[in-house]
């Protein structure tokens, strides 16, 4: 079972929390593909929040190819979830932008050089390489199966 | 086009006579889709509860219209098929029976066509009611939670709460807003409730409606206000003064903090084509989108008409 944290009061849309924390899961490997997800009435539940505002996740989930519906047959991780591959590259790049964005503009606040900047990113890139590497050998570690 | 649970039109209610009449409900415009969870919020004596009770055919509008499904609850035939399909928890929770389950028992009798007995059985388990306390001994939160079993169970096409949170403690809070979201808006249902208990609703509605003094200051899908709502803190000269996106804007030290109502990414980038600079951007919860909008409203109507009383 997944577990996600919505922060009501934070001003972020309450789906694209959903959907930030799912596609981290997928990424972390904390879910791998073909686990299968909650309704979206269960999950709503679960998380005291709208089951319109789960649905629309959902939706913007299925169709960045993150997860899939088999309809009347529940939601999975899809198989070919890891990058987005349905989107266009100078799609991925516009999403990603602001945080770029974000990222720079801390840096300079902490007088932070390019180098430096750049070292953390690979690092973080690294990091996660790891992650899903790990994930790719055996699935007995326990973490992030389905109950 | 969606179809409404509620849909109000220019609706007005005066309270008293004479020179003592009190416009509780303004001109508001409603507009609650059917299926939504919508909360109604507003500062008290907003006209919330006006406002529920002519839905529900207990007061009558002094001008425009209110339509529950189509129809009109204060006109007698179609009153009672209005009254049919809303489950009604009122503000005062005085109640018509003397124990939680005689309440049950009625409620039963009335909506047979509906009602649910395991819905019922799961509201009282989860809220921890107490069936066989008599009303007089029960505390203000049993009360409330008596109400609204009574309600969810008959599992009515359209569920109005005012103020549903009344008195409840935290962990009846968190299983009714569980209920709520599980087992009341199945096959399309629709709840509308009023509140100013803003952090709850703003997890579970996904339409809100913020009125103030009768009247309706923004209404619209929760997320698409959450995306549309930045404060900004802005660096420049020349800033433009009286532009519709922003709502308010004042100095602080060398910078203007602007709360921008409309198209926060295009007004930024314009602002950045002036020569300004956005030094820091963040979204607002629904609180201080609360506060923002009434205090402003607030603002301009003292500036139109001087208080009578200072």
């Amino acid at each position: 079972m997944i577990s996600l944290r919505i922060f009501a009061s934070s001003g972020v849309p309450v789906y694209l929390q959903i959907e930030q924390q799912i596609k981290q899961c997928v990424a972390s490997g904390l879910l791998l593909a073909g686990d299968a997800l909650p309704s979206t009435r269960r999950l709503a539940g679960d998380l005291r929040v709208n089951p319109n505002t789960v649905a629309r996740a959902f939706q913007n989930l299925e169709r960045d190819g993150i997860i899939r519906t088999v309809p009347g047959g529940g939601t999975y991780v899809a198989e070919d979830s890891g990058g987005g591959t349905g989107l266009l590259k100078a799609e991925k790049m516009r999403r990603l932008r602001p945080l770029a964005t974000q990222l720079a503009v801390e840096a300079f606040q902490l007088r932070l050089g390019a180098d430096e900047v750049h070292k953390l990113l690979d690092a973080a890139v690294q990091e996660l390489g790891r992650g899903v590497r790990g994930k790719g050998g055996s699935r007995s570690d326990g973490e992030g199966k389905d109950q | 086009m969606t179809a409404h649970a509620i849909e109000t039109e220019a609706l007005e209610k005066t309270y008293g006579l004479g020179r003592k009449k009190v416009r509780a409900v303004d001109g508001l415009s409603l507009h609650v889709p059917e299926g939504s969870i919508y909360g109604l919020l507003g500062r008290n004596s907003a006209g919330k509860t006006t406002t529920i009770r002519m839905a529900v055919g207990l007061a009558r509008p002094t001008a425009g219209t209110i339509r529950v499904f189509g129809l009109d609850p204060a006109r007698d035939p179609e009153r009672v098929m209005v009254l049919s399909q809303v489950g009604y928890v009122p503000e005062d929770k005085a109640q018509a029976a003397l124990t939680a389950r005689a309440l049950l028992q009625l409620n039963r009798e009335f909506y047979r066509d509906t009602w649910s007995d395991d819905l019922a059985r799961k509201a009282i388990r989860r809220l921890e009611l107490p069936l066989d306390t008599t009303f007089l001994k029960l505390s203000l939160g049993n009360k409330t939670k008596s109400a609204l079993v009574s309600a969810i169970a008959q599992r009515s096409r359209l569920l109005i709460l005012d103020e549903p949170t009344t008195g409840l403690d935290p962990i009846a809070l968190d299983e009714l807003l569980r209920l709520l979201v599980e087992d009341c808006t199945l096959e399309g249902r629709t709840i509308f409730l009023s509140s100013h208990q803003l952090t709850e609703i703003e997890r579970i509605a996904d339409y809100v409606g913020i009125m103030d003094r009768g009247r309706i200051l923004l209404e619209g899908r929760l997320d698409d206000i959450r995306a549309s709502f930045r404060r900004m803190t802005v660096m420049g000269e020349a800033l433009p003064a009286g532009d519709v996106r922003v709502l308010t804007s004042r100095r602080v030290g060398h910078a203007t903090e602007m709360v921008v109502q409309r198209e926060p990414e295009e007004f930024a980038a314009e602002l950045g084509r002036g020569g300004a600079t956005v030094v820091t951007s963040t979204p607002l919860s629904l609180n201080e989108i609360f506060i923002e909008l009434c205090r402003n409203a607030e603002a301009k109507d003292d500036r139109i008409r001087p208080a009578d009383f200072v």
